[in-house]
């Protein structure tokens, strides 16, 4: 005879075995004894439980909503300007979402742009269109009217900024723009719960 | 259509959509609908009827009062019935002397087998050991064994795990084939 199956029986006279589970536990049971009667213990304890008896409601029950008609508390009426804050409130990840979209289309078609450029398929003329061309001479614009002299140290710093750093400009906007996004929505989640965890105390646990 | 049909014809969710926005006349058919529940899970878990109507009034005025922030991801029977189970926890707490939990345990385990129990002595006397039972477990038994939620419905309803509920349940069976093993021999 397979192992008892004592554990599983509340479970099975509750309905809630499904599957190989199920079928495990209704073969022992067409075997032993110690379980059937067991099982048969459980039943009777439900049966006797239904002879407790039901609530005598006094209250009829038109009464009773009438009677609860008047304890409502009138509910305050939500502003205009707050429902829209909570609309957006709920809008904010697909808002975020489609900011994050936007700007992988941008930085896509940026890198094509400067892509085809740099083979130059647009010709000499349109090579100072180059993004980091473009920085450099707006840099040595800004220190020329400044009238900054550039040591070699100086040099270097200004071909670092106005490559975008290390990394270059496209990276770099790259990953700022995905921090800022991921942290909104991290922080939009953090909300979410806080305002889950609150209502669900409110309502009791 | 008279008023009344039409009433009954709106569904739960509608109902649930206009009380949300203030609509009482909508709110007021939901208590109708649920009136019968909560009153009884609010008994069973109390004993007594006066203070189980009054706290099933309670739960339902709580239940008005955050409508606004329910979300039918849940049934409604479910989420009153969890503010019912609280709120009937809380009169508990304020009216400790409805229950002497220790003289109900001897009440039941004087009575030899040999006892004669008429039907309503006997539905009495089950009616006590549920109420000697601790609160936590009461109330998974109340909602498995008088409303018939599942394992699932009731872990959502008091936000316990499953596993939990088990225990519980467990236990709470336990201790009634104890006390009430009288009864169940006379069966």
């Amino acid at each position: 005879m397979t192992e008892h199956v004592t554990a599983w029986l509340a479970a099975y006279h509750d309905g809630e075995l499904r599957g190989l589970r199920l079928r495990q536990v209704e073969t022992h049971l067409a075997h032993c004894e110690t379980c059937r009667t067991e099982l048969e213990a459980l039943q009777a304890l439900t049966a006797l439980l239904q002879e407790s008896p039901v609530a005598e409601v006094i209250t009829s029950p038109d009464r009773f909503v009438a009677q609860v008609g008047l304890r409502l508390p009138r509910r305050p009426v939500q502003p205009a300007w707050q429902r829209t804050l909570e609309a957006g409130w709920r809008l904010a990840p697909v808002g975020l979402l489609g900011a994050w979209a936007f700007g992988q289309a941008v930085f896509f078609v940026a890198g094509v742009v400067t892509g085809a450029l740099r083979m130059g398929l647009g010709g000499d003329a349109v090579a100072g269109l180059l993004p980091a061309a473009q920085q450099r001479l707006w840099l040595a614009e800004v220190f020329s009217l400044s009238n900054v002299g550039l040591n070699d140290a100086g040099r270097i710093m200004l071909r670092m900024l106005s490559n975008g750093g290390p990394l270059g400009w496209g990276v770099t906007l790259h990953l700022v723009l995905s921090v800022v996004i991921g942290l909104l929505y991290c922080s939009w989640l953090a909300s979410w719960w806080a305002r889950r965890r609150h209502r669900t105390q409110i309502s009791g646990h | 259509m008279s008023s009344q049909s039409a009433q009954s014809a709106e569904t739960e969710l509608e109902l649930i959509t206009q009380a949300q926005r203030g609509d009482r006349r909508a709110f007021g058919e939901l208590v109708r609908r649920h009136r019968e529940g909560v009153v009884n899970v609010v008994y069973r878990m109390c004993g007594e009827t006066n203070l189980a109507e009054d706290a099933a009034q309670e739960a339902f005025i709580r239940a008005w009062q955050h409508l606004p922030g329910y979300q039918p991801r849940s049934p409604f029977r479910n989420w009153v019935y969890r503010i019912a189970t609280n709120v009937a926890l809380d009169a508990l707490r304020r009216e400790r002397e409805t229950v002497d939990v220790d003289t109900l345990s001897l009440a039941a385990s004087d009575e030899g087998p040999e006892t004669t129990l008429e039907g309503k002595e006997r539905g009495e006397r089950v009616r006590q050991a549920v109420l000697a039972l601790p609160p936590a477990s009461r109330a998974v038994l109340v909602l498995r064994e008088y409303e018939g939620l599942s394992y699932r419905e009731i872990a959502d309803t008091l936000d316990i795990p499953i596993g939990t509920v088990m225990s519980r349940l467990n236990y709470a069976r336990n201790r009634l084939r104890e006390s009430l093993a009288p009864c169940l021999e006379v069966l």
